[in-house]
């Protein structure tokens, strides 16, 4: 599926402004089948010729090429595949006429498919938790005891009718003790499931910081611009004592920056989502001002994007060289990166998207990427070169590396980093394949993988293209 | 002569009420509510049918029951288990274990003397 909605904007923008096919063609310098190919999303544009239908139609560039309708899109074509959808013929070919014509209804799928993502975990969640929580496995124990002394009890009170005094006193107390501690008990719990329902929410939040970094293409300018002024201040210190620094004024000088950056993002509705906004966004400005974008970018070039190189040069961690990387500002020719980050249950903990990598929002992704087989081997690159269903090539370069406390004793957990781009802009990074490079097939998630012989599938396809 | 029951049951309004019921019923009743001690008591002196709680301090019930099976004075005692636990795994350990008869708390009455009088029979028979 084509992901970019870009052509619909056009037709629809055109069709506004009351301008025929052949009138915009013309203006443009492009043949009106051109054009109609274009309109109908058949063929992708960019660069200068964006920029003349752009002003031909009146209209900013950001307004056509709306970066949160492109994450829709993405968005909805994986709801397409949906096991709740399974069975119904989903137009997904036309997703982008929906979010051209509908926008609103569009965002409501999107957004309902995203509650009931929420209540599926927060399901899972709870029924984890109703297995092993070691509190309520206690109190439900204690609960059903007291009951059954509770049911006991009162069943021989009401059934024999010639029980001593002394004796039906004694079934009284029972009875008026272990009620007392039922209700204990009950109360006790209550509040641990109101407490519990708090501490649900902790999901969503990555989700909402997410989409902030899409929404801004990985790219913040403001602190890109902010954080270079920083950087004379920390010159000549130490490594140790540039961070320290870096991070000192980023805090005191940022901090309203990062705050309005944050506050204008309307979807992060939560605290923890805030909070999480906030440190990544700190970093992200204090990797700004210890590696300036102008020279940062240049030395890129130079090394062809060699994570190594620039993570010796800039005497930097890999996965911040990666996030840099992700933050280059878009030019022709300049490769564009995705970023991701596993831990090594093979949780995708950190995610900064690529346009057209297929990362299922809604499963785990393919196990086939080096993403997770960089784990065999810590501190060693690896490079795969991929190819999806949908005959789509990127280039992944992934490294684990260990994270956390070091020290004799200490038990190493490791995570792995990975850079990944398309095979075409590979060509402009040391991490080129040549013809003896192997293609290794790869694909979303099972799910949405229709390569039916794979030996690694562990659900069936959803899919029959 | 009456049949001879063992209870093995920590929760004392539980004992209560469970003694009150087979006394009525006419059982010979004994008490114990530590794991190793109803083991003791099972071994040295075997009931006609011993009532096994699972969660017993010290020992387990699980516990008890395999070193009961093991025993050839008690390979073939009649045990019915409680517990509050009522989930399949439970069930299904307690009867590899080797009880005959697993019931789970809260009862009602009726299930367990039935269930208590189906084993004392089998024993006498």
């Amino acid at each position: 599926m084509e992901s970019s909605i870009l052509g619909t904007r056009i037709r629809q923008r055109r069709r506004e402004i009351g301008t025929t096919q052949a009138e915009l063609a013309q203006k443009v310098g492009i043949s009106p089948s051109y054009l109609n190919l274009i309109e109908w999303n058949k063929r992708r544009i960019a660069g200068p010729l964006l920029g003349k239908i752009a002003t031909a139609l009146d209209i900013s560039l950001s307004e056509l090429d709306d970066v949160s309708e492109r994450r829709l899109s993405i968005t909805l074509g994986e709801i397409a595949h949906l096991p709740a959808l399974a069975g119904v013929q989903v137009e997904e070919e036309r997703i982008n006429e929906l979010i051209g014509r509908f926008p609103g209804w569009a965002r409501g799928v999107a957004s309902l498919a995203r509650s009931e993502r929420e209540a599926t975990e927060r399901a899972y969640m709870l029924s984890d938790r109703l297995s092993n929580d070691p509190f309520l496995s206690e109190n439900i124990h204690r609960i059903l005891t007291r009951i059954a002394a509770v049911r006991s009890i009162s069943e021989i009170i009401y059934e024999y009718e010639d029980i001593p005094d002394d004796r039906r006193r004694e079934f009284d107390r029972i009875i008026y003790e272990e009620s007392r501690t039922l209700s204990d008990v009950a109360e006790a719990l209550a509040v641990y499931l109101d407490k519990a329902a708090e501490d649900e929410k902790v999901f969503t939040p990555v989700d909402e910081v997410e989409a902030l970094f899409e929404h801004h293409g990985n790219h913040f300018s403001e602190i890109e611009t902010l954080s270079e002024i920083l950087a004379p201040e920390f010159a000549g210190m130490n490594l140790r004592q540039e961070r320290m620094r870096a991070r000192e004024l980023v805090t005191t000088r940022l901090g309203e920056t990062i705050d309005r950056i944050v506050g204008d993002q309307a979807k992060i509705s939560t605290h923890a989502g805030q909070n999480r906004a906030r440190d990544l966004l700190t970093e992200y400005a204090v990797a700004a001002a210890t590696l300036p974008m102008t020279a940062f970018r240049e030395a890129a070039a130079n090394a062809r994007y060699d994570i190594e190189t620039l993570s010796a040069e800039f005497a930097c961690d890999t996965d911040i060289v990666c996030q840099r990387l992700t933050a280059l500002p878009e030019s022709d020719d300049t490769p564009t990166f995705g970023y991701f980050r596993a831990n090594a249950a093979g949780t995708i903990i950190r995610m900064l998207r690529l346009e057209r990598l297929p990362v299922p929002r809604y499963a785990v992704a393919c196990p086939l990427w080096v993403l997770f087989r960089a784990q065999q081997s810590s501190d060693v690159l690896f490079r795969q070169r991929a190819i999806f269903p949908s005959g789509a090539r990127f280039v992944f370069v992934a490294k684990a590396v260990s994270q956390g406390k070091v020290g004799f004793g200490a038990p190493r957990h490791f995570v792995t980093d990975m850079l990944a781009m398309s095979e075409e802009d590979s060509f402009k990074t040391v991490y080129a394949p040549d013809d003896d490079t192997r293609l290794e097939e790869v694909g979303p998630s099972c799910r949405l993988c229709p390569r039916d012989t794979c030996q690694h599938r562990v659900t069936d396809p959803l899919t029959d293209n | 002569m009456s049949a001879r029951v063992l209870l093995a049951e920590d929760e004392e309004n539980i004992l209560t009420s469970l003694t009150f019921l087979l006394e009525r019923a006419g059982y010979d009743v004994s008490v114990e509510t530590e794991g190793p001690k109803v083991l003791k008591a099972a071994l040295s002196t075997p009931p006609d049918v011993l009532v096994l709680d699972v969660m017993l301090p010290d020992m387990d019930g699980y516990e008890i029951l395999r070193r009961l099976r093991a025993s050839p004075a008690t390979e073939r005692l009649p045990v019915l288990m409680l517990t509050a636990k009522g989930q399949r795994e439970d069930r299904e350990t307690a009867l590899r274990c080797g009880a005959d008869l697993f019931i789970t708390k809260p009862f009602a009455n009726s299930e367990i003397i039935n269930a208590i009088g189906e084993l004392a029979e089998k024993r006498l028979q």
